[in-house]
């Protein structure tokens, strides 16, 4: 299996290097769109952050408790502190500093440090998962409108009973029975996700069956194999590659409220963790929920703007 | 002809959807089964932090809830219990699954029924000035607010909304009254931020979607031979495109509410304390109530295939077009 994949991606890649012109034509479709461009620039950005963020912010666990709930640069709050000696309370101003640009949190955990690291957690989670269910979704898509018959009908009758689930009541349930681990809410989400990918790569496929140079490569005497990994996949890439944009702000969102019900991976800082320790201490830090919340806004927000341009780059009945 | 093909039809659906029903319970059959604790686990870990001896509790688990019988009984007997509308027994709140389903179903559907006209009116009203103004300033401006309608995560925008409104305006309780009567001015009221934080996301959709539909229909033949007939703008955009754009809306408001719409409602609920299905489900996961998070996880999924199969026959009424053969 694991040799089949590299085959594909193999061959992918090489399909688009020897189509470097076509490869350039979609690029200048893509970034005629200025959103598109943001989009993909703030996702660079994030990768950035997720892998040599870490590097530089302080430790997202340490914990401080005399430097808590402390307000982001610029902000100023006031905090009643109590003194044991005297036994009086006393309103003190607390100002952000450059050590907490971001603030901390009621453990005074650094805001920066678990943003980073939550990064790289959601990175994680939208690429692995959406791969997951993409290379699933493909599989069983070409699978099935190749096989035709009563295979293509168990599959999409199979597709047809996980559609029906509601995705985030299906992945409560699932990582509720098998346990808050990281992959396990990456697998969850992959093994279940790919359900509308396979009925779209499914149709593709059929119309693509009928076309004259997949039939004359079988008249060739060309194997079910050939045909599927040599003529049909490559055709579908740029659907692929749509999809797998848009899909991944989906994830992202998934992970993220999984973790604030209480079923994330209770051992990294995702983003959906911060949040949910940021809702109860809205009256006294309200940066811990709007932070992480703004970070995962904009990644979905990016992926949309890049999928949307993408897929009108790709479709060459709109012209931008 | 006649009907008799109608009637075939929706015999033929009635019947694949009790085929997906059953799918759909063989699917979380196994899910519960393969998942690395059994039921009785659960529960046996709450017994043995009362001082219980796990052996005998184990043991009289298992018999309790047939545990120890083979598994293609056991399959038989929880499919049979299901549709008798048995749905177990919730150790947490010493009651029949089935009566906390009762008597909680009702904030759900308050929340999804008011969020759903409140998304639906709106974007449709949005999305059909937006189409007739195609490329204007206000078209520019109803679509990125659209974008980031749909992109701004529900959850955050609910807290958001709570931080904004409540706490620091105190225009509204943070946290839903359940105290109040369902049908009164002040639980409309309480329900204003939830309402708005299920139902943005779904307005931005909407908002996209009959603007796409709309200028689709707007290009056809038949409106510009409306035009021709001097029929007033007014009459070809609402009888002639609108007409036809609705047809891809319902079936997308409708799938909406099955697949996306109950994700959103369960975490709605949780961040203002709705006491709906969501909310209960929350509290069973904490509890370690295995039969309350299957419940709920159930009940959804085949609310949702009813809402499929209602699409379906609505369609054929709607479209006088459409033959499924």
């Amino acid at each position: 299996m694991t040799e089949r994949l590299r085959d594909i991606v193999r061959r992918t890649s090489q399909h688009l290097r020897s189509n470097a012109r076509l490869v350039n034509y979609y690029w200048q479709r893509t970034q005629r769109n200025k959103l598109a461009v943001f989009g993909l620039a703030f996702i660079i950005f994030l990768i950035l952050l997720a892998l040599i963020g870490p590097l530089f912010t302080l430790d997202p666990t340490a914990v401080n408790f005399e430097e808590k709930n402390m307000p982001p640069v610029g902000f100023t709050i006031e905090q009643s502190i109590y003194n044991i000696k005297t036994n009086e309370f006393t309103t003190k101003e607390i100002p952000g500093t450059w050590k907490h640009p971001l603030g901390t949190d009621s453990k005074g955990r650094d805001m920066l440090a678990m943003i980073v690291s939550g990064a790289r957690v959601s990175l994680q989670v939208g690429l692995i998962a959406t791969g997951i269910a993409i290379i699933l979704g493909t599989i069983i898509g070409v699978l099935s409108a190749y096989l035709g018959g009563w295979a293509d009908n168990a599959l999409m009758r199979f597709t047809d009973v996980m559609m029906t689930f509601p995705f985030f009541l299906l992945l409560v349930l699932i990582v509720f029975i098998f346990g808050p681990s990281l992959v396990f809410i990456v697998l969850a989400i992959g093994l279940t996700g790919w359900t509308g990918i396979a009925r779209l790569i499914r149709s593709e496929a059929l119309s693509l069956r009928t076309r004259e140079f997949v039939i004359a490569a079988k008249a060739l005497g060309a194997s079910d194999n050939r045909v599927i990994f040599r003529h049909l996949i490559p055709n579908v890439i740029s659907l692929i590659i749509i999809i797998a944009t848009l899909s991944i702000p989906g994830v992202i969102l998934a992970e993220a409220a999984l973790s604030f019900i209480g079923l994330g991976d209770p051992t990294v800082s995702s983003w959906g963790i911060i949040l949910e320790a940021g809702q109860t201490s809205l009256n006294t830090a309200w940066w811990v929920a709007v932070e992480p919340g703004i970070m995962l806004f904009l990644t979905v927000l990016a992926f949309n703007f890049l999928g949307d341009g993408l897929r009108d780059a790709f479709d060459p009945k709109s012209n931008i | 002809m006649g009907k008799s093909w109608l009637r075939d039809y929706i015999i033929k659906r009635l019947i694949y959807s009790v085929i997906i029903a059953w799918g759909i319970l063989t699917i979380t059959f196994v899910l519960v089964r393969v998942g690395p604790s059994s039921p009785a686990d659960k529960y046996l870990a709450n017994l043995a932090a009362r001082g219980q001896d796990p052996a005998q509790v184990t043991a009289a688990i298992e018999a309790r809830y047939g545990l120890d019988k083979p598994i293609l009984v056991q399959y038989a007997d929880y499919v049979a219990n299901l549709f008798r509308g048995n749905l177990g027994w919730s150790f947490s709140t010493s009651m029949p699954v089935i009566e906390l389903i009762k008597t909680h179903w009702i904030y759900s559907f308050q929340l999804i029924l008011l969020s759903s006209l409140f998304a639906a009116f709106l974007g449709i009203l949005i999305g059909i000035y937006s189409a007739v103004k195609q490329y204007t300033k206000v078209d520019y401006a109803f679509t990125f607010f659209s974008f980031i309608g749909i992109s701004i995560p529900n959850f955050w925008l609910g807290i958001m909304l709570i931080l904004i409104f409540s706490v620091r305006l105190g225009l509204f309780k943070t946290y839903y009254d359940t105290t109040l009567p369902l049908f009164s001015l002040d639980n409309l009221k309480a329900l204003v931020l939830p309402v708005i934080t299920l139902g943005t996301g779904m307005l931005a959709g909407y908002v996209r979607y009959t603007r796409s539909a709309m200028l689709d229909n707007l290009r056809k033949a038949f409106v510009t031979t409306a035009r021709a007939k001097g029929l007033p703008e007014r009459t070809v955009i609402g009888k002639h495109v609108f007409r036809n754009a609705l047809l891809p809306l319902v079936t997308i408001i409708m799938f909406d509410l099955g697949s996306i719409v109950f994700g959103g409602a369960y975490l709605t609920e949780i961040i203002f304390g709705i006491p709906g299905l969501g909310q209960i489900s929350f509290n069973a996961i904490f509890a370690n109530d295995y039969p309350v998070v299957v419940a709920v996880t159930i009940i959804g999924t085949f609310l949702v295939l009813l809402i499929n199969l209602m699409t379906d026959i609505t369609y054929t009424y709607l479209d006088p077009r459409i033959r499924y053969d």
